[in-house]
């Protein structure tokens, strides 16, 4: 008799056990809320005219004002280059991973997947990364530009921060679309001959 | 009157000879168990970007680990060279600690060259599962020398408890070797050494419920079906799994409730098998650990199975989400299996312990 008493307690506990682990437990925790970071930048540029030979300065402050991120990227793209080479030399950087030169025609992440989706790069890029990074925290990251052709000297911007759960997650939030399918924000410079 | 002619150490070295091989045994499982621990933690310091250097405080518990068990080793060999009695018997654990200890010293200097022309390796890399494999066969060594010694000591019931810390090791580093052969955190610039997703989750779904079981089924023959030891033993899986997995993951904190109800299993199965020692009662038993490998592999299983079934990118924020998104369709592809695999351990088990202690 205490044997049977002990047998379906057991099993009773157990049943208990599956219901929590199987059913319940993860029904509470997939309700709760995920984190949002959101990330920001302001970007500024030394000069808006220059003469061809000279250089200019873009400097990037950027900040997570939303929750802790996973990983935080900025990534600054030169859409009228096919190779960074000494044309962009980095000046002041305190992400703490190296950052990461992306070259064109490599596979390269997109619409915000994080690498799920894929694409391939129609121009050089540079990518800024913080893992983690937490609310309210500043990162920089300044270039000295020397464009070796005269004309409009164009740079695209943008910032995305990892888990991506949400529209706030990524900045610019709407505008112009790059070859990853996200929005960027376009600076631009005049080299005049 | 006869006059002895050996040196006073010589004298002791042969009359403790037995029990310096116990100390080199405890001394290389506990050395196993410092490297598997630091090698968990050093993981979710990879995955959560911790900086990494050579002195971080998982670095430091692994080459601890590694000096202890060299030390265990070393301890083994000078008291199995001056066995009276069991030389034999003790033979096969020294042999299975030297070939252990030597890859996992040679691992050192191979992970050395191989960062000098690769850079940074993955989880699986040639120095890795070197490593691994002389961790594992070093463990086993450790594991084979204290059962022995205990068997031939008609150890009291207290000394049983020894067997946990010789079987932990055996069952953390051959998770080390299936995370190897299952988790995708093995890509590196130079080579992908991922896993292929389909392969990664036969491997897991598979291997881990055989190994629950088998390390369960093993502490409680090797002790002469003891109360209590399988709980202790799956309590602490449990918890070096906790706080080198999931504590130092802030995002995961509160999930720790979730983890410790895996004691519940581990419980119920220490009973049942105090109850009832029947064929159907072990396979029962065997089975119902088994099936609990999801739960109890938590979180780093989900990598596998998000490959295959969801493939999210998963944040370290995001691990407990995919982990629970999954969970319901991970057992119903693997539920059966596990089972079938518990069941099949509790047989591999029994020749094995047998093995081990008919010598």
């Amino acid at each position: 008799m205490k044997k049977l008493l002990i047998y379906f307690s057991a099993f009773a506990i157990l049943s208990l056990y599956f219901i929590l682990t199987v059913f319940i437990l993860p029904s509470e925790f997939l309700m709760t809320e995920q984190l949002v970071p959101e990330p920001y930048f302001a970007a500024t540029i030394s000069e808006n005219n220059i003469t061809l030979g000279d250089s200019f300065r873009f400097d990037i402050v950027s900040v997570n004002n939303g929750d802790y991120a996973d990983i935080h990227i900025v990534s600054v793209a030169f859409p009228d280059l096919t190779m960074v080479d000494d044309v962009v030399k980095i000046n002041t950087y305190d992400f703490t991973l190296s950052p990461s030169y992306i070259h064109v025609g490599e596979e390269i992440g997109s619409n915000y997947s994080g690498g799920v989706e894929t694409t391939f790069s129609q121009y050089p890029s540079i990518e800024a990364m913080s893992r983690p990074l937490k609310p309210d925290v500043q990162t920089h990251f300044d270039l000295l530009i020397t464009p070796k052709e005269s004309g409009i000297f164009n740079i695209y911007v943008k910032s995305i921060g990892i888990p991506h759960t949400s529209d706030l997650s990524h900045y610019p939030y709407s505008g112009f679309l790059d070859h990853q399918n996200e929005y960027v924000s376009v600076y631009s410079v005049s080299v005049n001959p | 009157m006869t006059i002895s002619t050996s040196k006073p150490s010589e004298t002791f070295l042969k009359s403790r000879s037995q029990f310096i091989f116990l100390i080199g045994s405890i001394l290389t499982s506990l050395g196993i168990l410092l490297v598997t621990v630091g090698g968990s933690w050093d993981i979710t310091n990879h995955l959560l970007s911790k900086p990494e250097t050579f002195s971080s405080p998982p670095h430091a518990l692994m080459y601890s680990g590694v000096a202890v068990t060299l030390f265990g080793v070393v301890l083994s060999f000078v008291g199995w060279k001056n066995l009276q009695k069991f030389r034999t018997s003790y033979f096969l654990s020294l042999k299975i600690k030297l070939i252990g200890i030597g890859l996992l010293t040679g691992a050192g200097p191979f992970d050395f060259v191989w960062h000098s022309y690769f850079g940074l390796d993955g989880l699986l890399s040639p120095p890795h599962f070197t490593l691994i494999t002389g961790m594992f066969l070093c463990s086993i060594g450790g594991m084979v020398g204290i059962s022995r010694y205990l068997k031939f000591h008609n150890s009291k019931p207290v000394s049983k408890y020894l067997l946990i810390l010789a079987v932990i090791p055996v069952w953390l580093s051959a998770s080390g070797i299936i995370s190897s052969l299952s988790l995708p955190f093995s890509s590196t610039d130079f080579f992908q050494f991922n896993p292929e997703p389909t392969f990664a989750f036969i491997v897991a779904s598979l291997a881990y419920p055989f190994l629950i079981s088998f390390s369960l089924f093993t502490v409680f023959r090797l002790s002469n079906y003891q109360f209590g030891l399988v709980s202790i033993l799956g309590g602490l899986f449990l918890l070096i799994y906790s706080s080198t997995a999931i504590v130092p993951n802030f995002a995961m904190l509160d999930t720790v409730q979730f983890y410790s109800l895996n004691l519940i299993p581990f419980v119920i199965a220490d009973v049942f098998l105090k109850l009832n020692r029947s064929k159907l009662s072990l396979f029962f038993t065997g089975g119902l650990i088994g099936s609990v490998f999801y739960m109890v592999y938590y979180p780093y299983v989900m990598y596998t199975y998000n490959e295959v079934l969801l493939g999210k990118l998963v944040s370290p924020s995001l691990i407990y989400f995919v982990y629970f998104e999954l969970i319901q369709t991970v057992l119903l592809y693997t539920l059966i299996p596990s089972i079938v695999m518990g069941v099949l351990a509790v047989v591999v088990s029994d020749k094995i312990t047998k093995k081990i202690l008919i010598n």
